[in-house]
């Protein structure tokens, strides 16, 4: 009987083997003849297709290592990953900021993506990885910035330096000691920070909550020597679902603004305050000249609930709060907040940490703070 | 020892046995000599059954009159048999009655439900791919582009903790520390 059991055991796992494939060349890596950066390799780790019932998955662990061969210091690359047969619309990328690569030298970039679809779509599974763009040490740019990654990318590298200037600050006042009550409060303030579960859908509205549809107003907070101001705001509200963020700004500096980000609160009914989103407006249909008004739109619908792990029911929205977070002039340069305007709006128990911020804490928390130091005094 | 049944070894004759069925049954021809004559007798008479195929062509119309004919000749026999036992409309009222008649009328019954059970026009499903919106989503381990039964996603497999946020203008981003490399690695969904 165990002998029966035993063959029946090898003949299902010979089976289940039978149906992963390895990738071989499903994927392609395309960098442009000029690019700054060159493919050393592409490791493709575990990565295999497999059949589930009727279904195809892909499931592509890829490590890229990549050669800086500029002569300037590379920040940040953000890279395109286009997955054949997927979603009508959809794409993906990957960036890293807060990086620090000096010319000739090697980096990686990690991809781990899954995709799945029906086996009945013809074709074999191919995902292409292009390059966005690439941020270098003095703001220039490189890449197609099919993704508008130029502009996020350049936020992200004012957002590390804003918040290295304020650690390398504690330092040189307070020393280790004070370096390690900064990044204690950082650590607490992330733990704590309030979170949401936030679905985000575009086209025909994924739940029946028009009923009981009303419009509801922002508000608006301000920082001082912000170069576009928020004038009115709204969004229509059914339950725990917001639809149709529509806010008008005016554009208070002297140059063109080719982009605009407002960071989306909401709060709920005991006035909790949650950091929904943003509600950016770029592109060639939004132009902002200097003194002119005009409208941030989105047509799509934002979902609320609580973490599962704090039992999952729907948000229902109360109010809600916005701010400029972001604002790219014609010229390629972005202004954001800084941090004593977001501390003294009490923004930051509420808003993400920065890709930076993130970085340094999680190397004190594994390093200490004599590495943490060693870092902030690099650059 | 045990053998293999007949039908096991008029498939391997046949090449038709699996790869494990043939590799097991080759196993045992290899120590049994009956098995090895039975499997060379079914090929044997695959081969007649080539040279059947090429007999000339049998006329199935006139087998199908003769048939018909021995038929009527079978029933007509029984009838003498049973001889003047019962005539006219009490026999027929005989026939139809009882548990006889029961069983086939529940028979008729149930042969004109399965009918109307599989010639039942099938449910159309809805074209899910037009209608459904596209949704982006937080999961576990990663976010997710979900539509029309396709889903694309980004993980952060190598990260205890991701910081999500969403795009009012259709995207979602996970911003995780790579606990191999120490980078930070913005993964972002997009939909148009």
């Amino acid at each position: 009987m165990s002998s029966k059991l035993a063959i029946v055991f090898v003949a299902a796992a010979t089976a289940l083997c039978a149906q992963e494939t390895p990738l071989d060349n499903s994927v392609k890596i395309n960098l442009p003849p000029d690019s700054p950066l060159t493919l050393i390799s592409a490791n493709l780790g575990e990565s295999h297709v497999s059949q589930r019932g009727s279904a195809v998955v892909l499931d592509l662990d890829v490590t890229l290592t990549l050669h800086n061969s500029s002569p300037n210091r590379v920040r940040g690359v953000t890279l395109l990953v286009a997955a054949q047969e997927v979603t009508p619309g959809g794409k993906a990328s990957v960036s890293v900021p807060s990086l620090d690569v000096p010319p000739s030298q090697n980096f990686p970039v990690r991809i781990n993506l899954r995709l799945l679809r029906p086996a009945q779509i013809a074709g074999g599974p191919l995902v292409q990885v292009n390059l966005d763009g690439v941020l270098f040490q003095d703001y220039s740019f490189y890449g197609p910035n099919r993704l508008d990654s130029r502009r996020a990318m350049t936020a992200w590298e004012m957002q590390a330096q804003r918040d290295r200037r304020y650690f390398k600050s504690i330092l040189a006042a307070r020393g280790l000691e004070g370096l390690k009550q900064a990044m204690l409060e950082s650590l607490n303030r992330q733990a704590e920070r309030p979170r949401l579960d936030v679905q985000v859908s575009r086209g025909p509205a994924v739940t029946s909550a028009a009923v009981g549809e009303r419009n509801v107003r922002f508000a608006f907070l301000r920082f001082p020597g912000e170069p576009v101001e928020p004038v009115e705001g709204w969004a229509e509200i059914a339950g725990n679902e917001a639809r149709n963020p529509r806010i008008d700004v005016r554009n208070l500096s002297s140059q063109q603004v080719r982009a605009v980000e407002i960071d989306w609160i909401v709060s709920d009914r005991q006035g909790k305050q949650y950091m929904a989103g943003s509600v950016p407006a770029s592109g060639p249909t939004f132009n902002l000249k200097a003194g002119n008004t005009s409208r941030v739109l989105q047509d799509s619908a934002l979902c609320f609930s609580h973490l599962a792990k704090d039992g999952g029911a729907p948000l229902s929205i109360a109010g809600m709060t916005g701010f400029v977070g972001q604002v790219e002039f014609a010229d390629g340069k972005v202004w954001i907040p800084n941090r004593e305007s977001l501390a003294n709006a009490q923004l930051l128990g509420i808003l993400e940490p920065s890709p930076e911020e993130q970085r340094l804490t999680d190397l004190y928390r594994k390093k200490g703070p004599k590495a943490l130091a060693d870092e902030l005094s690099k650059f | 020892m045990t053998h293999p049944n007949q039908s096991i070894l008029a498939l391997y004759a046949g090449r038709d046995l699996g790869w494990f069925a043939r590799r097991r049954t080759e196993r045992h021809l290899s120590r049994c000599r009956e098995c090895r004559d039975e499997v060379q007798a079914f090929g044997a008479a695959r081969d007649n059954l080539v040279a059947l195929n090429e007999l000339p062509a049998i006329s199935w119309n006139r087998l199908a009159i003769e048939m018909k004919a021995n038929i009527r000749l079978g029933l007509a026999a029984g009838e003498c048999v049973r001889g003047e036992r019962r005539a006219g409309r009490f026999a027929l009222w005989e026939m139809l009655s009882g548990g006889r008649a029961l069983t086939a009328g529940a028979s008729v019954v149930a042969l004109v439900a399965a009918g109307l059970f599989l010639q039942r026009p099938a449910p159309v499903a809805p074209p899910a791919v037009a209608t459904e919106s596209a949704v982006l989503r937080a999961t576990a381990n990663g976010i997710e582009l979900h539509q029309g039964g396709q889903t694309l996603s980004l993980l952060h497999v190598r990260s205890d903790d991701a910081i999500y946020s969403a795009g009012a203008q259709g995207s979602m981003r996970a911003g995780y520390v790579d606990s191999d490399t120490g980078n930070v690695t913005i993964n972002n969904l997009y939909v148009q």
